[in-house]
């Protein structure tokens, strides 16, 4: 290992970096847009509003009583627009597939305080959606129906050990986003990189140098972890911090910034996804073999990129997933980076949790796996 | 403009410089060199000539030590290749460019002298000097012409003053006044004790080697100095020499001896660019 020779090939992809303003773009930029985008639908979706209406079917009092408390609780309620017109259960299906209704709670022809038969009835279009405003109904309908007979509801009040309760989607989420840009991005660019080392000659010719295969993987890896750390940098200062702009003339006032609050020590963050991003830039080398034009590194996007987003804990948490898919998303890199993001950034985690040692200890395993992948596979034999 | 092989080393060169004992390369069923045995002693030009697909480029990566072969030895400065550590005196300019087309001038020199270890400033000025690019060094690969394009890949080749140097096509988009400059240099490299193996399909640069080795389907039809290789085929041609050299291995193929004399010109001729 001659540090000249490793210093020499880390100089020239900084070098090489640095004359290619689309790659540059794609690295600091693409993220940053991405991600203003994810947290602008993020934190300004809540501010829809529900068409809601009671239909009381029954001729018994209880179902008059009910109605009526029920209509009283949900009138003026944040995001609810209570519609009293709705005369009977077949008007209401028919606003709710004219889109003029959201919910409609039907008391039944037989309810009474003994038979206490309830529907909810929605479209069924879109689940997620119609299903927000479902708590909201519930509770006035579980106290309007508690008053009616005479019982007393308990008040429940929700804490979460980590985070609040009212953390919204981006809190969770921009732990993820660090995560995964920094993973897609460097593999990306090392892949093709490395191609057209590959097809361009200059393989060949590196190869008929002193430098080992080793100390290209390494040279590689300092090259990309230099621009890798830089795209970290750039995407936390982004995530966490938030840059309020006051209005100006015809401007209006806006933020640069999501300002998601972070529990743990964004250094942590960074290390974890720099090692992530170490191992991305061996895994682009390595791949690169097995591809000839730029176009086949991008067809391992749905083979490596994909199913890191699937199974790593983007969405779903990994306990939820399939019996099978379990030992497949232990073996992701992003699944690490995902959970130890969020034991920093959420939990507050430090050096000191086992949990964040483990993650990192994994990532590391992992990047050294890739890398003795991409020397191996630097063949002097390149033709 | 003085770029010698590195002078520190008194010892004399092992003998022959560039040696093959009975070596074959396969690619699946395609014998791509198939059973060479050279030995080229150093501080002379030695011209491979071949048509396309000939084994050539085959022969040179096996030399070099960039393809492993099937059979049989390359030596390089007596040492068996693949040979990493022997790599520092080898020179080897690719058919392909083999140049970074974001990069300047002065950073593709530089970057592939120093995995030579080669960091001297002026020595590698001297080298851009050589090829005529000193007034291009801030220039991005990918702005030069075709011609200059090679150059620096040349000069990529020579600035940490190898003691062999192998030359894949080294003059193609080459304009004739800098070709012939070239090969003065290649003439004073040699004189000063470097071994080059210059592969080509021109015939006019084919006279200038001091001895041709004619390639074809991974044989080498026949060894000898231009004039002495004219004279084996009875003509002042060395196109028709290697037609002639060509032709009559192939009506040898099924007998007994290689690299005859026969008479018969019309195999394929070896003015295409190899691959």
């Amino acid at each position: 290992m001659n540090p000249l020779r490793v210093a020499a090939v880390f100089r020239r992809i900084v070098a090489q970096f640095r004359r290619d303003p689309r790659s540059l773009a794609l690295l600091y930029i693409a993220p940053l847009a991405i991600i203003a985008l994810l947290g602008w639908v993020l934190s300004s979706a809540q501010s829809t509003t529900s068409n809601v209406a009671v239909v009381n079917e029954s001729g018994l009092p209880a179902g008059a009583a009910v109605a009526t408390r029920l209509e009283a609780a949900l009138d003026g309620q944040p995001g609810i627009v209570l519609d009293r017109s709705v005369a009977d259960d077949s008007t209401a299906r028919q606003m709710l597939k004219d889109k003029r209704l959201d919910l409609v709670v039907v008391l039944p022809p037989d309810f009474s305080l003994q038979n206490r038969q309830i529907e909810l009835l929605t479209l069924g279009l879109n689940p997620a959606g119609e299903a927000s405003v479902v708590p909201a109904v519930q509770k006035a309908l579980l106290s309007s129906v508690a008053q009616e007979a005479g019982v007393a509801l308990p008040t429940i009040e929700r804490a979460t050990v980590y985070g609040s309760p009212d953390a919204t989607q981006l809190d969770s989420l921009a732990p993820v986003v660090v995560g995964f840009f920094a993973y897609f991005f460097v593999f990306i660019l090392t892949g093709i990189s490395f191609l057209r080392e590959r097809i361009g000659g200059t393989l060949e010719r590196l190869l008929a140098t002193p430098v080992s295969r080793a100390e290209i993987v390494l040279g590689y890896s300092l090259g990309f972890g230099f621009f890798a750390t830089l795209q970290v940098a750039v995407v936390l200062a982004f995530v966490l911090g938030r840059l309020e702009i006051p209005a100006l003339g015809p401007v209006p006032a806006f933020a640069i910034g999501l300002g998601v609050r972070t529990a743990g020590n964004p250094l942590i963050a960074y290390l974890l996804v720099l090692v992530l991003g170490l191992g991305a830039v061996s895994l682009g080398i390595f791949l690169s073999t097995f591809a000839r034009t730029e176009l086949q590194i991008l067809q391992f996007i749905p083979i490596v990129i994909v199913p890191q987003g699937l199974l790593g804990g983007f969405f779903w948490p990994i306990e939820q997933l399939p019996n099978l898919l379990q030992p497949v998303a232990r073996i992701l890199p992003v699944t690490y980076a995902i959970d130890g993001l969020r034991q920093v950034m959420i939990a507050g985690s430090d050096l000191s949790s086992p949990q964040v040692l483990l993650d990192l200890g994994v990532l590391i395993g992992i990047a050294a796996v890739f890398m003795a992948l991409a020397a191996a596979t630097i063949r002097r034999e390149v033709a | 403009m003085t770029i010698g092989p590195n002078p520190p080393a008194p010892e004399p060169l092992p003998s022959p410089a560039v040696e093959a004992l009975g070596l074959h390369k396969d690619f699946g069923p395609i014998h791509a060199v198939d059973g060479v045995d050279i030995a080229l002693p150093p501080g002379r030009i030695y011209g491979l000539l071949g048509p396309n697909g000939s084994g050539k480029t085959t022969l040179i990566r096996l030399l070099t030590g960039l393809a492993s072969a099937t059979r049989g030895r390359a030596r390089v400065l007596g040492v068996d290749m693949p040979s990493r550590a022997n790599l520092a005196r080898i020179g080897y300019m690719t058919q392909a460019d083999g140049i970074y087309p974001e990069l300047s001038v002065w950073e593709n020199l530089t970057f592939f002298a120093a995995l030579y270890g080669q960091t001297d400033r002026a020595d590698l000025l001297k080298s851009l000097e050589f090829v005529e690019l000193e007034t291009r060094t801030g220039t991005p690969a990918m702005q030069l012409s075709g011609g200059m394009r090679r150059r620096l890949s040349m000069a990529c080749a020579l600035a940490h003053h190898p003691a062999v140097l192998f030359l894949d096509e080294p003059t193609v988009g080459v304009d004739p006044a800098l070709r012939v400059q070239f090969w003065d240099h290649f003439h004073r490299l040699a004189a000063d004790g470097a071994t080059l193996v210059v592969s080509s399909h021109v015939m006019d640069e084919a006279d200038r080697c001091d001895e041709l080795l004619f390639i074809r389907d991974g044989h080498v039809l026949a060894q000898g100095a231009p004039d002495d290789l004219r004279a084996r085929a009875g003509t002042a041609n060395l196109e028709t020499a290697f037609l002639k050299f060509a032709t009559g291995w192939t009506a040898a193929d099924s007998g007994s001896s290689a690299a005859g004399t026969a008479t018969v010109p019309d195999a394929a001729g070896p003015e295409e660019t190899d691959r």
